[in-house]
Parts: C-alpha cells; structure tokens; sequence
C-alpha cells in the first residue's frame, strides 16, 4: 500500500515551517546560492524542498499563492528504473529511497525523472544525488514526515495513498473554488504527493505536459545509449557488487521494510 | 548522548535551545531513532537511507511559525536560526489576534499589523526588526546633511537594559548624550509631540462629544500603527471612530521639515530625519505613502517626514558598533524649539496613558478649569489587565466614559460592542502591543521572554516622570503654545489639520477576515 501525502495549496501561508523541518531533520545545511523561498526558491542538493512564491491573478484580483515543492515519489519512479545501480529504489511504502554508496553519479536519474527533481552535489568532492526522501525513518515508523507534522494550517495530509485520493475527490466535488484536477492522480502514471488548488496548476509552475504513461518504460533508453556505460563498467560492476550484497543480506533479515525485490524495475 | 553532544560542539545558540527546548523528549527520540540503544539501524538493516543511520538531532516538538512577507518593511527572519518553536505564531494569534484570525485561502497579501511582538518572542532571536542602521549611519557621514533625530517617550526606559542597567531605569539623559556622540546635528524629544497629539485629538474628542463635527463616538486613539492597521484589516467600517490625529512621531516628523526648518533656516531637502521607537510599527508607519504632509506644505515633492526609524535595539547596536561607552556618557539635554515635554507627554509609552493624558486636557478644554487631582492619577486605566475602564464626572457636561484596551486580542469583545451599536464609551485607546509602548516590539530583549515584571519596572519609571514633572498638563507646555501662536494658529485648524492629521485605507479586501470574530 502506497503512503502518500495530499497538499492542499490553498491552505498555505507561505511560512517555511515545512523546509526549516525537512533541514533540521535531514541535516541539510542552509545554501547560500538556491533560496528555499520567494519567487526564486529552487531544489537544490541541500534543499530536499522549497516554497514558491507566486503572484498571480485569479477572478481578476491578484492572489498571493504558495507551492511547497519536492519529489512527486512516483509510482512508477523513472528516476530508479534509470538507476542501474538500484542506488534510488522504492520501498514497499511506496517512498522512493536513495542510498549514496550505490550510487556511481551517472546522474541518470535526474535525466529521467520528469519533474526535474534529483539533485547533484556539484560543490563537493566526492558529489552524489540527492532528493526528498519522505522522512522514510518516520514513515516506517507510522509518523508523519517532518513536514507534514509541522505545518501550521495542515496544508498537507499524510496516509494511504487511495484514502487521499478519495479525500481529495471529496473536496473538488463539495467546493466549487477548486480547480478539478488532482495533480499527480495521472501525472507520470500517478504519483504519491498529490496536490489540489483552487487556481490552474500551470500558474503555478507545475509541468502540464507529463504524460499519464509511467515514464519508467521508456528509461532503459537512456541506459542503452549512452557510451559512459562502457568506460563505467568498473563502476557498475562495483555496483552490481553492492546490489548482491544487500539483496542477500536484506533477504535475511525479516524485518526489512523496504521491497527490496521489486527494485526499481516495476514499470 | 556523547555522539549527540559532539556534534553540537559549535555551542550555537540554536543547538543549546534545541537541546534543552525539548531535551527528554529528544533524548527517546534520538535513541529510537538512531536505533543506538542495541546497536542496530533500527527498520531493517541496508535500505535505510544512511543520514538516518546517524544520531538526529531535530527537534521533537516542533510547531509552526508565522509567515513574514519579504517586503514586510518592518520585520525580517533569518531561517538558519529558526527552531520550529512556535512562540511567533503563539503571540500573533493569541496576543494580536491577526494569525489565523482571517480565513484561506490568502488574498493577495500576507497579514501582518507590524507589531513586531513576535520578535520579543522569539527565543533564537531568528525574528528581528528590518535593520537600518547602515542608511542613518550613511546620513550622519554626510556632512551637506542636517540629521535631526526624535525619541519616543518609551525608549529611554528601555535602553539602559542592553547596557547591563537596571530595567526600567530612565536614562533620558545619556540617550540624549550617545544620540550626541553620534553625530546627530539636533536631538529633538517625541514626547514633545505627544502633548501636540493630546492637544489636536482632545480637540477633536471635544467637537464630537459636543457635536460640533460629524463623527461617530465612540472616538478611538489613533498613535498605534499597528493597532491602526488592525483596524483597517478586520473593522473597515469603524474607520470613521479612529481620531483623525497623526502619531507623535508622524506629527512630529512633518513639523522638523516644515516649522523646524522655517525656523532654523534649514533646507527641507537636505535634512534627513530620523525616529527611534520602542515599535517595529512604526518603520510600517513612517513608509505609509500618506505620511508626506511636509512634502505637501514646501512643494518639495520628494520628501518624507520620516526617513528612518530605528528600533531601541538598533539604536544600541549603533551605540555598540562607534564604541561609546554609554554608561559613563556625561547627562546632555535635547535640543530647543520641539522638545519640551509635560508629564503627559510623557506617559504616552504606557498602557492608559494616552487616554489620562487626554482626559487631563480634554477636562480643560471642556471645562476651562485645571482638572482635579484623581486625574492626576487615574488609577482604574493604569496596570496590565487587557481592558480598562473609567467613567468621570465632567461639570456641567456630565459623564465621560473611557476605555483602554492593550493586546489586539482584547480588542476584539469591545470593538464587537461598538459594531453592534452597545458601547457606551467616548473614548477608546488602543495599544497592539500588551502594556503600551514600553514592550514594544522594538524594546530590548531580555534573557527571558517578556515578562510582567519587566512591562511594570518599565512602566511605573514613566509614571514616576510624570509626577516629577513640573507641568502635568499638555496644554501647558510652552513650545507648543508658542508653536500654535507663531505658526499653526488654533488646534484643529486650517494648517494643524494639514499637517497634524491623516486618513485611514480600509485593507479588508486584503483579507477575509473570519466571521466568527466580528
Ligand atoms: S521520478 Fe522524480 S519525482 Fe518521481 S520519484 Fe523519482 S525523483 Fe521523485
Ligand atoms: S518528506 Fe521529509 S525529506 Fe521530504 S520534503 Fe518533507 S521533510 Fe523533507
Ligand atoms: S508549513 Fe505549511 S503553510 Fe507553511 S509553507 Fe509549508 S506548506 Fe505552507
Ligand atoms: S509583527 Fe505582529 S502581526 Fe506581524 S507577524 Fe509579528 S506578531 Fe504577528
Ligand atoms: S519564534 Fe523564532 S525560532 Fe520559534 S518558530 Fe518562530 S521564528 Fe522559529
């Protein structure tokens, strides 16, 4: 069963409480160059999420909106179908995970993933990707992800992801303020962070032209034609290495979480 | 824990209060969540992210905050520093009734009355007033500029407390001398303006108690910026009651570059000037583009009547940063023409005090005889509680019935009363901030959240400098007669009305304020 989170954007108030959670519990330190908020806030390695402003105008009066923005956690997760590696994979709660000593910095991932959502540590020495990763300890946990439990108008709701769906249906069909749509009900074969608002999401820099097929299925593409792979063959043997590693060790242990088997090859 | 402590060696600020904020609860937290207990990464051993694989050392109870506007021209957050304590959000909605008290989705516009309450508040220190010091500093260097300073009647009990003194103590004198050692070219006194604001708005209470001009009672006090703003957000529709009576520091600001200049010879144009306040509100204020009045009266279209205020605070990292030393700075005096003061100008800073300040004068000007001596000390408006009352016997008038109001939270029940057409009060002083002026926004911090002790030392210093003063009354105060004689003519007329007075923006489209609260 997928865990996932309903962000309702008409509740937000802009104040940041969810990013400084997702810094103080992911330990991500404070970047200088990508701001976390106002109208030029960006993902960056060090910003796992970000609050975007937007002044927009909706029934003809200008309207100040808020857009909480990190990885989707996709269904389908094109970023770990790339990953040959299984560096980035998707546990059975449906969190898309990354683990960095797998990863060999191909950077596919952040090819595939089609909301442009993992990062690259360019500043550092020995770089690897990085992204939201749900607060996976809490989720495991039954808790709810940082940002989630901190927010002060609960713009954000945490649960099955077929509850949130229903609830979000419930919600655009009872208030006619809503646009009718559920971004990420289809989006890149349906994705666990859903959001509503009540102005169109394309004002709100959200990618409307995401197909609804999984893109996963296209992403063996991407491995086939690239000449790295070749010369990275060291690399992915390493990889291959670490793969079976785990994956023996994970089939021993009984209380393992994450779906190790599905991998990120589910498409 | 020996792992946790290491790695909060940097001593910040923020880790200690991390720390200690929420320390037993951190500490099972930290030990679950590290899975150190047994040795173990706890949720299955290989697939758990390994940042979590490390003691975390994240807050266990955190709470949201308050959203700040970047443009907000009065207060500013450094996220670094913020601990998701919450106490931001706590005293805006529950003190100033502004966060939550309006429905989402937001219109176009992020609340805020500026009270800056939320800085004192905040235990990192992560909320501060919109620095400024840079551009007075940058005026004062100016040597073709003629920097002319005003303080407010709050801050001087204030100060003392950043320089180790005793809280509440008066240092009007040595404020005066740093302001000096500065290089301010004339440090003027607020307060002088305070009995300028009693002389116009008891004037104007006068007329409406009499009927003289059309407008609604009950009459409320208008030198709160933020109380002003409250009002234009959530109760548009009793804008009509707020006197029409600029602030002291808006008063007083339109005066230095208009009387001031006439009479020291000075261009307007190149005098900069210059306002510290105990309020955050008031950088809001000084930037309203309405506040222009000298602008209008020289026809020098590019001045404004303030150009800076700095906070107390800043004021004493100014102090701070040119190395003077303020405790052993020799007593200077302000400067003449608009600074002298009446013990009623003086308590201005203080939860009632306007209002005792007004009554005093407004008996006068009803009564043409020196008030008795209960108004002199009008007990049942002085203190802390939220909302105050009095009623006094006016001969010959009959009763005049008042009401002080401090925290905007409290202000809801009796401006529910004046919507519904049952108040029975003439007059009504509203203060955002809890105790007046002298916990405002702009005050010292001190170590421990603002206290009740702290508000009283501060008050009752300003009390004792009304009973110290030798003239108690507003309308004795001889620059101000002088004043209206040799340059603004009567209160309330032609050119006091020009420059003394403003109008008011109904903000509500700004807004939906929830309906439960009206
Ligand atoms: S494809 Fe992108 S949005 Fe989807 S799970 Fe991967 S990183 Fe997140
Ligand atoms: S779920 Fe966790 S990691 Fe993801 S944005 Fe929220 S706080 Fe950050
Ligand atoms: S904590 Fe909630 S209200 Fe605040 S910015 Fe984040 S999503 Fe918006
Ligand atoms: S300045 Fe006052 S109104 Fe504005 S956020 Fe702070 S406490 Fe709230
Ligand atoms: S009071 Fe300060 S530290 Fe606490 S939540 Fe507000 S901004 Fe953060």
């Amino acid at each position: 069963m997928s865990k996932g989170v309903l962000v309702d954007l008409t509740k937000c108030i802009g104040c940041g409480s969810c990013y400084v959670a997702c810094k103080l519990y992911n330990e991500n330190k404070w970047s200088d160059k990508a701001p976390v908020n106002g109208k030029a806030a960006k993902l960056a390695d060090e910003n796992w999420t970000v609050v975007k402003e937007y002044n927009i105008s909706r029934d003809n009066c200008n309207a100040l909106r808020f857009v909480k923005k990190q990885c989707f956690h996709c269904e389908h997760p094109s970023c770990a179908s790339a990953c040959f590696t299984s560096a980035l994979r998707k546990t059975e709660e449906g969190v898309i995970v990354y683990r960095s000593n797998l990863c060999v910095g191909c950077r596919y991932c952040m090819v595939a993933c089609p909301f442009e959502i993992p990062k690259f540590e360019w500043g550092k020495a020995f770089p690897v990707v990085t992204k939201c990763m749900m607060c996976y300890f809490r989720v495991i946990n039954n808790e709810k992800p940082s940002c989630v439990s901190v927010c002060p108008t609960q713009v954000m709701q945490y649960g099955d992801r077929d509850e949130l769906l229903v609830e979000a249906k419930l919600r655009i069909d009872s208030n006619s303020a809503y646009i009718k749509h559920i971004y990420g009900e289809n989006e890149a074969g349906g994705t666990n962070w859903l959001y509503l608002s009540d102005v169109p999401f394309a004002q709100l820099g959200f990618k409307t032209d995401i197909s609804d097929k999984p893109a996963a299925a296209y992403t063996s593409r991407y491995m086939s034609l690239t000449p790295i792979l070749g010369a990275a063959w060291g690399l992915v043997l390493t990889g291959i290495y670490f793969i079976n590693k785990y994956r023996k060790k994970n089939a021993a242990e009984k209380q393992m979480k994450a779906n190790d088997s599905e991998g990120g090859n589910n498409a | 824990m020996s792992e946790r402590e290491e790695r909060e060696i940097d001593g910040s600020r923020r880790s200690f209060l991390k720390k200690t904020l929420g320390t037993c609860l951190t500490v099972g937290a930290a030990t679950a969540a590290t899975g150190c207990s047994d040795g173990n990464v706890s949720g299955g051993e290989g697939w758990l992210p390994e940042q979590y694989n490390i003691p975390g050392n994240y807050p266990v109870q955190v709470r949201g905050r308050i959203p700040i506007d970047r443009g907000n021209p009065s207060i500013t957050r450094d996220d670094r520093k913020c601990i998701l304590c919450g106490q931001c959000a706590e005293v805006c909605e529950k003190s100033e009734a502004v966060l939550f008290n309006y429905e989402l989705p937001l219109k176009d516009d992020i609340p805020c009355i500026h009270c800056g309450q939320c800085t004192l508040w905040c235990p990192t220190a992560a909320i501060t007033e919109r620095d400024e010091k840079e551009s007075v500093l940058h005026a004062l260097e100016n040597e073709n500029l003629h920097v002319v300073v005003q303080t407010a009647p709050s801050t001087r009990v204030g100060l003392g407390e950043e320089f180790g003194l005793t809280i509440g103590i008066n240092v009007e004198s040595r404020q005066v001398a740093a302001l000096k050692a500065l290089g301010f070219d004339s440090v003027l006194d607020t307060n002088f303006a305070a009995d300028l604001t009693i002389m116009e708005e008891a004037n104007e209470l006068v007329k409406r108690v009499v009927g003289q001009i059309k407008a609604p009672l009950p009459q409320f006090t208008s030198c709160c910026p933020g109380w002003v703003k409250f009002c234009e957000y959530f109760y548009p529709d009793l804008l009509e009651n707020l006197s029409s009576a600029k602030s002291p520091m808006q008063m007083q600001g339109a005066l230095i570059k208009t009387y001031y200049a006439k009479e020291r010879n000075l261009d307007p144009q190149k005098i900069v000037s210059v306002a510290i306040m105990p309020c955050t509100a008031k950088k809001f204020e000084a930037a309203r583009h309405e506040f222009n009045s000298s602008a209008y009266i020289t026809g020098y279209e590019n001045i404004r009547d303030v150009d800076y205020v700095l906070t107390t605070r800043e004021l004493a990292r100014l102090i701070k940063i040119k190395n003077i030393d303020f405790n052993n700075l020799p007593s200077a005096s302000y400067d003449p023409l608009m600074s002298e003061y009446s013990g009623a100008g003086a308590i201005f800073g203080v939860t009632g005090g306007v209002m005792e300040a007004a009554v005093r004068t407004g008996y006068y000007m009803l009564t043409e005889q020196r008030p008795p001596d209960a108004l002199f000390n009008l007990t049942p408006v002085r203190g802390l509680q939220g909302v105050k009352e009095a009623v006094l016997q006016i001969p010959n008038v009959g009763e005049l019935r008042v009401a002080v109001v401090t925290g905007m939270a409290n202000s809801r029940e009796v401006l529910k009363r004046v919507r519904n057409g049952d108040a029975p009060w003439h007059f009504i002083e509203f203060m955002a901030c809890y105790g007046g002026c002298i916990s405002g926004g702009g005050q010292p911090r001190s170590a421990l959240p603002p206290s009740d002790a702290v508000r009283a030392a501060r008050i009752n210093s300003l009390y004792t400098a009304d009973e110290k003063s030798v003239k108690r009354l507003s309308h004795e105060n001889d620059e101000i007669l002088e004043m209206y004689k040799i340059y603004l003519g009567e209160p309330g007329g032609e050119l006091a009305h020009k420059l003394l007075h403003t109008h008011y923006i109904d903000r509500s489209m700004h807004l939906t304020a929830k309906k439960a609260l009206a």
